[in-house]
């Protein structure tokens, strides 16, 4: 029977996972490939977030550009404000001083527990176990209401400053933190007691998605997704900003670079984190917050309240921005994502000639086909979870 | 030894059960979550909401006098200042609105306006069913400080909403320094 062999012909199965699927973290679409169960290739569509922030920001002075790095990674919203002063102070060659060196460092490692926390979570609940994730939010929602108290909202912070840091840290919000850093210790071992042994956990993880450390790297991924495969690479050690230089911390190191060593590492620096905000709150020196360069930082309020030529200064400051040098710079920091560059071409005016950023969950998207390249089709969800990526961050 | 010990823990289910008696246990604490339209939570001072003018208490009117520091500051470019002269040649503001829905709720104009004119409120619950509602003019913003910030509560939230003061401001020893030149002369 010729003609029924001919209808019963296999071939490979093309299947859309996304843009609108929960498990996808925003609004990313996969083309896979399936031969049966079994993933042939994976093809990830990015761009449906695409807000432009690099054209937005050549439009906007240095200082109204910042609002827009909350939105790359609004899961880390900290942590992308202080790269991108960092970045901006090292192109105006300014310094801040060193208790707004201590805060930012304070709050963002406050950020990265929060995204670890979500990303985590995340994970957990795309593979099938939903009690971590509701635990996981009650810590996350501490450490919100920690962030209301300090800048008054909750994610879209926008609390650090070009030479500074935007207000002082209260006693109250510290004595809340140093709280919150005496317990969260027993709450990760919460999650472990749920988490790291679990049989089915294990299952859906160990072994999938592994990357040699070779291969890590030349696919330039960044931090936990990196060290998950026994890198050490931190930019936190290795090129300190702000107060990274003056806490003591480990970098946690995988092994096998697959899920399960991916999970292990976002997990110890969880610790890790909580140990440079425990150093930061107890070695916080006293002094100022902001860099006194009146060129590049807003005048003080009070005196643009009652003198003139602070008024003046205030006024030529924000109409025209920062005058910076002319010049290139580039400065990565570390995010809990990876490793978040910005790049900056000035042509001696208040606004970036060409503002770039190097978003580390766009790399990371990218080496999906190589993890899930030979697994079932339900290892791409964990695998997604394991990269910890962002389309916000992805798109731009 | 090691694997018999394993093998134990693996037919007695241990780690799972472990598990088991955690969220057992937390079955008998309270609960973190709140009945939200019931039970809300009061915003923290400071917190970045809805806008609002600020009423002068001299002269009741609003303290704007229509500078545009802040639509030149402001990120997403949302407030639109319209201003004219008096026979006195006084500047005055005719219209000064703020649409919402491009509002980024940065507190940036808030931080620019060198009069201490315009305010976040701690009102975040405004949900309307058309866009009218969101486009906030000159009366709604005023209407919205004495709903929202009149009195004692207005004056607490600048204080902690103006900082950084003077004495906030120094620098590392290597940099150099308007206050050192100063000093210097």
């Amino acid at each position: 029977m010729p003609e029924v062999e001919k209808i019963l012909e296999t071939r490979e199965l093309n299947v859309n996972m996304g843009p609108q699927h929960p498990a996808t973290h925003g609004v990313l679409r996969l083309v896979l490939d399936i031969d049966g169960e079994r993933i042939v290739n994976v093809k990830p569509v990015v761009g449906y977030l695409h807000r432009g922030v690099e054209k937005l920001g050549e439009n906007r002075t240095y200082f109204s550009a910042l609002p827009l790095s909350d939105r790359l990674d609004y899961i880390s919203t900290m942590n992308n404000n202080v790269g991108y002063c960092v970045a901006v102070e090292k192109l105006l060659g300014i310094e801040a001083p060193e208790r707004a060196k201590f805060i930012r460092t304070m709050v963002a490692e406050m950020n990265r527990i929060s995204n670890h926390i979500i990303a985590l979570a995340t994970h957990i609940l795309d593979i099938g176990a939903t009690t971590p994730f509701l635990y996981s939010f009650r810590e996350r929602e501490w450490l919100l209401d920690l962030f209301e108290m300090l800048c008054g909202a909750r994610l879209t912070v926008s609390y650090p400053r070009i030479g500074g840091v935007r207000n002082d840290v209260s006693q109250e919000f510290l004595d809340s933190l140093y709280k919150f850093t005496e317990e969260f210790p027993s709450r990760i071992n919460e999650y472990e007691t749920l988490i790291t042994e679990n049989r089915v956990w294990k299952k859906r993880t160990v072994g999938i998605g592994v990357i040699s450390a070779e291969e890590a790297i030349n696919w330039g991924l960044t931090g936990p997704t990196l060290r998950g495969s026994g890198v050490n690479y931190d930019v936190r050690k290795h090129a300190p900003y702000d107060a990274y230089d003056k806490v003591d911390f480990k970098v946690p190191l995988g092994k096998n670079g697959d899920c399960y060593d991916r999970y292990l590492c976002r997990i110890e620096e969880l610790k890790q984190s909580n140990r440079i905000i425990k150093q930061c709150i107890e070695k916080l020196p006293k002094g100022p917050i902001m860099a006194d360069v009146p060129k590049y930082v807003l005048p003080p309020k009070d005196n643009v309240l009652k003198d003139m030529e602070h008024l003046i200064h205030q006024f030529v400051l924000i109409t025209k921005g920062p005058t910076a040098p002319e010049g290139e710079v580039y400065v990565s920091t570390e995010v809990p994502k990876g490793e978040l560059g910005f790049y900056f071409v000035s042509d001696g005016t208040g606004r970036p000639y060409r503002m770039r950023v190097r978003s580390p969950s766009f790399i990371h998207v990218s080496v999906l086909p190589r993890l899930c390249a030979g697994h079932m089709v339900a290892d791409v969800i964990a695998n997604i979870g394991t990269i910890d990526i962002v389309l916000g961050e992805c798109d731009r | 030894m090691k694997t018999a010990k394993e093998f134990l823990k693996t037919i007695f289910f241990i780690e799972i059960l472990r598990g088991l008696a955690l969220t057992l246990s937390r079955l008998f604490t309270h609960a973190v979550t709140r009945r939200y339209p019931k039970v809300k939570r009061p915003a923290q001072p400071g917190f970045r909401g809805l806008h609002a003018l600020v009423r002068d208490r001299d002269t009741g009117k609003e303290k704007c006098v229509g500078c545009c520091l802040c639509a030149a500051y402001c990120p997403s470019q949302c407030i639109y200042i319209y201003t004219s002269e008096d026979e006195d040649h006084k500047k005055i503001v005719d219209r000064y609105e703020i649409e919402v829905l491009r509002c980024i709720f940065c507190g940036f104009c808030v931080e620019a306006c060198p009069f201490g004119a315009i305010s976040l409120t701690e009102h975040y619950e405004y949900s309307d069913y058309s866009r009218d509602a969101f486009y906030m003019t000159k009366e709604r913003l005023l209407s919205n400080w004495d709903k929202y910030m009149a009195g004692q509560k207005g004056e607490g939230y600048f204080r902690k909403f103006w900082r950084p003061m003077s004495e906030d401001f120094g620098t590392p020893e290597k940099q150099a320094t308007w206050r050192k030149i100063q000093n210097a002369k």
